[in-house]
């Protein structure tokens, strides 16, 4: 289930958060939803801020290296025809189909590499906030039981949050 | 020779044009043009520069008035072994044959027009329309052959057809093919004999002597294209 | 940096600001449309005309076989190095200055390319044969030749086209959830299956920096790749006044300074059409007026480089395309020079000219007439005067080339009046951080502004 607290500004949100550990609320629970990035730790710290991203585009690059020289060599290598007296399998051709289809697929893999990241999409189970994009912050809490739930619903009202939504059944 | 053909293939087909003895009379345009289906685009067109012609004869001057002389190159297609048309399409329509054609398979064109751009001689002309043989010039159309559509790109092709019964003819007989067996339409045509075709592959062949020549020369021969039409060189007496 | 006012609007008056142009549309918006519409309507006639009777409707003849349908294409590709490589790297480098712009010039880079992607289409002989350039396995076991510049033509324009679209989508996902947010009904449906569950969490974003700046990193070399293939098309083959080393570097130069200065002409009609002055400010006109100097002296001194070359080599074929230039087309020869150097680079060095409207217009304007000069000077004279002088000829274009030209224009204005109309505009979210990260300190007897920035 999660909680999510919606603050009028970064400095009640920020103390909203401080409130929320000093009440032993798991760090890793707390994430905030705001409509511009804040540097980390302004808001809320990531335990894991890991990220694959760069392995997902080597991995659509390799394989896109794959697909683009099996194309241009293996297609020409296939039926092979002659013309103009160039190599049947030719250095620069072959090279520069290869080039593409790397920078194609390590492409596909950063934005495929992103959402999986991301976790999204995400439609369903996710309370959804709409006075974040107009400039308020959100605190989001995630809460095992419906008593866990109405306690940080307390924490957060206390700490000046303007409205609180409930909802979700995401972990 | 190309990479297309082994060092022994049998035929590497060739042509000699004799300068000395072309008389720019045109008769080779002409079988060209009723041999291979190749349309003819009427007065406007023609005046427009549409007209596709396989073949044609050029016309230079020399010399100023009076002592002027005119000059003439039947110029077709070089048959290159390293034909600068042939790696620019992008669907092999343009291809190197195993007996040093330059094959164009019309079927495959997309028109593009690259291989054009890209020869160097001008030889490849483009159906800019869709032809037209009104009644009763449909009925000269050779069956050997397909009729192009618009949109596609031809140009000489050494009269495979006449190349592909000369071959035929001389395997039902079981021999090969003997010397001058395959005659292109423009070389059967042309009155004072200038145009010899012939297997370059074969050392023994009248072709392959002529194009031994002094007079010898190939078109714009610095662009390193190795054309398979050698010409020898005319001019007459001021040359000499 | 920006003119803009000290009292800070709240977020919600800035995003109706940054977003009313996707209000009801207006009278205006609709004559427009319908105009742009009509225009595509009769290049689409034209086109159907030649698809029928065959090309020959178009100028193009023996010997010049490429005509006023590549010079588009060239042109068009041109146009598209504007948005994605000018705003990857404005990323890159973290150019606060550039929040506003983004959004304007990505889409611009998908909408031209887009027309570019149309011409080699309209181009070909039988468009209805373009099938045979697809590697795909079929009965006669034959693939396309990637030997041939065309191929990588059409592998570099496809993955243009799907990266720069990515990228697009990608700047746009914050923005679609603003959006989804203010929407009611069917709208909030389509744009909340657009925005993917976006709510910006502190993982979101993070995520999102990263892959925003891997996309731009890996967008930029892409870009050069694809206007260096299309130069290539022309460097590959033997045609005098084609074959050039340099010719690669000369297009990538040439592209972006038609790019850019095409973002330029777009901010400023954009930024009347929708009263978004108040974003896109003489500041970003003065900075985008900066680079498009920098280009134009690169242009400039890479053509001279060729030109130079080609003069004094005096190698007899090229020379004879040179001066068949300078003789049949001394007009555009003069346009284009005038265009792109001898009008831009001295104007632009003033400040003055740099921050006023109309005269950026002006420029922007004029550079593009002289880059679509530039590419029809490329195009028609060597093909015109070839190494056979018996085939010499001209060309001049038929109002069937003319035509699908100025539904060119119209389809890319349609596209973007529609864009303008469903999308976000202006990068919402890229403007609202930069001013998060802006802060006013007191320094002596003024107030000044400092971005805060990571190290």
């Amino acid at each position: 289930m999660e909680v999510v607290g919606i603050f009028e500004n970064l400095e009640t949100a920020g103390h909203a958060v401080k409130d929320l550990i000093r009440a032993h609320v798991q760090e890793e629970d707390i994430t905030s939803l705001t409509a511009v990035p804040y540097p980390e730790g302004v808001l809320v710290h990531e335990k894991d801020t890991r990220s694959h991203l760069q392995w997902f585009a080597l991995g659509g690059g390799i394989a896109g290296a794959l697909t683009g020289f099996g194309l241009a060599a293996g297609t020409a290598w296939l039926y092979p025809l002659f013309t103009g007296d160039k190599p049947i399998v030719s250095l620069f051709p072959v090279g520069i189909i290869t080039y593409e289809f790397t920078m194609l697929f390590a492409i596909l893999g950063t934005v495929f590499g992103m959402f999986i990241e991301m976790g999204l999409p995400g439609f369903l189970f996710r309370v959804q906030a709409p006075e974040v994009t107009e400039g308020m912050v959100g605190i989001s809490v995630l809460c095992a039981t419906a008593d866990e739930r109405g306690r940080i619903r307390e924490l957060l009202l206390k700490a000046g949050a303007t409205r609180v939504r409930t909802g979700g059944v995401r972990k | 020779m190309n990479q297309a053909e082994s060092d022994n293939a049998a035929y590497h087909w060739g042509m000699v044009i004799d300068l000395d003895r072309c008389t720019g009379c045109g008769a080779c345009v002409v079988a060209c043009q009723a041999e291979n289906n190749v349309p003819t685009v009427g007065e406007t067109l023609c005046s427009q520069g549409r007209e596709m012609q396989w073949i044609r004869i050029e016309r230079y001057w020399e010399g100023q008035y009076p002592e002027v002389r005119a000059r003439f190159i039947p110029l077709l297609c070089q048959h290159c072994d390293n034909a600068p048309c042939e790696p620019v399409c992008p669907v092999y329509a343009s291809y190197h044959t195993s007996e040093g054609l330059n094959g164009q398979v019309y079927n495959r064109c997309v028109g593009t027009r690259y291989c054009a751009n890209n020869c160097p001689f001008s030889a490849r002309v483009f159906n800019f329309f869709e032809p037209e043989w009104p009644e009763p010039l449909n009925n000269q159309l050779s069956p050997d052959l397909t009729v192009r559509s618009k949109g596609v790109m031809e140009k000489c092709t050494f009269c495979i057809q006449r190349i592909r019964r000369g071959k035929e003819d001389a395997k039902l007989e079981g021999r090969p093919v003997r010397d001058e067996d395959i005659v292109p339409a423009c070389a059967q045509t042309c009155a004072p004999g200038a145009i010899v075709f012939g297997n370059m592959a074969d050392p023994e062949s009248r072709a392959f002597r002529l194009a031994r020549s002094k007079r010898r020369f190939r078109l714009l021969e610095d662009l390193g294209t190795e054309p398979s039409v050698i010409y020898l060189k005319g001019g007459g007496r001021e040359d000499d | 940096m920006t003119e803009r006012q000290e009292s800070k609007q709240s977020v919600k008056e800035m995003n109706a600001a940054m977003l009313s142009s996707m209000e009801a549309p207006s009278r205006g918006w609709l004559v427009l449309a319908a105009a742009l519409g009509a225009v595509v309507g009769w290049g689409a006639y034209a086109w159907g005309l030649q698809l029928v009777n065959g090309l020959g409707v178009a100028g193009i003849n023996r010997p010049v076989m490429w005509g006023f349908y590549i010079i588009n294409f060239v042109f068009w590709v041109g146009m598209s190095h504007s948005g994605t490589m000018v705003s990857a790297i404005l990323r890159l480098t973290n150019a606060n200055w550039r929040r506003p712009i983004l959004r304007g010039a990505e889409a611009m880079t998908v909408f031209t390319i887009t027309v570019a992607a149309m011409f080699p289409l309209i181009h070909l002989g039988r468009s209805w044969k373009l099938h045979y350039f697809i590697p795909f396995p079929n009965t006669l076991g034959l693939w396309p030749n990637f030997r041939s510049p065309l191929l990588w033509d059409i592998m570099a324009i496809n993955t243009y086209i799907i990266g720069s679209s990515l990228f697009l989508y990608l700047g746009m996902l914050p923005d679609l959830a603003v959006v989804r947010d203010r929407k009611q009904g069917l709208a909030k449906t389509i744009y909340s299956i657009l925005a993917m569950g976006w709510r910006g969490t502190a993982r979101e974003w993070r995520v999102y920096h990263k892959a925003s700046t891997l996309m731009a990193a890996l967008i930029i070399p892409v870009a050069v790749s694809v206007h260096s293939i299309v130069s290539w098309d022309f460097a590959m083959t033997l045609v005098p006044g084609w074959h050039s080393t340099i010719f690669a570097p000369y297009f990538v130069i040439g592209a972006i300074f038609s790019g850019i200065a095409a973002v330029v002409t777009l901010i400023l009609i954009l930024r009347r059409a929708f009263q978004l002055e108040e974003f896109l400010t003489p500041g970003h006109m003065d900075n985008m007026g900066k680079v498009l100097l920098v280009v134009s002296l690169l242009w400039s001194y890479f053509y001279f480089a060729e030109v130079l070359t080609t003069w004094y080599g005096h190698k007899p074929i090229e020379w004879a395309v040179f001066t068949f230039t300078g003789d049949a087309y001394g007009f555009l020869l003069g346009l284009m020079v005038v265009g792109n150097t001898c009008i831009t680079i001295p104007a632009l060095c003033f400040r003055r000219v740099r921050r006023s409207g109309p005269a950026m217009l002006f420029i922007s304007i004029f550079v593009n007439i002289g880059m679509f000069t530039e590419r029809f000077l490329i195009v028609v004279p060597p093909l015109a005067h070839r190494n056979v002088p018996f085939m010499w000829g001209t060309y001049a274009p038929t109002w069937v080339e003319l035509s699908i030209t100025a539904a060119a224009f119209a389809g890319f204005g349609l596209l973007y009046v529609l864009f303008s109309r469903f999308m976000p505009i202006v990068a919402i979210s890229d403007v609202h951080e930069g001013e998060a990260l802006r802060s006013h300190h007191r320094l002596g007897r003024r107030t000044v502004s400092t971005m805060t920035e990571e190290g």
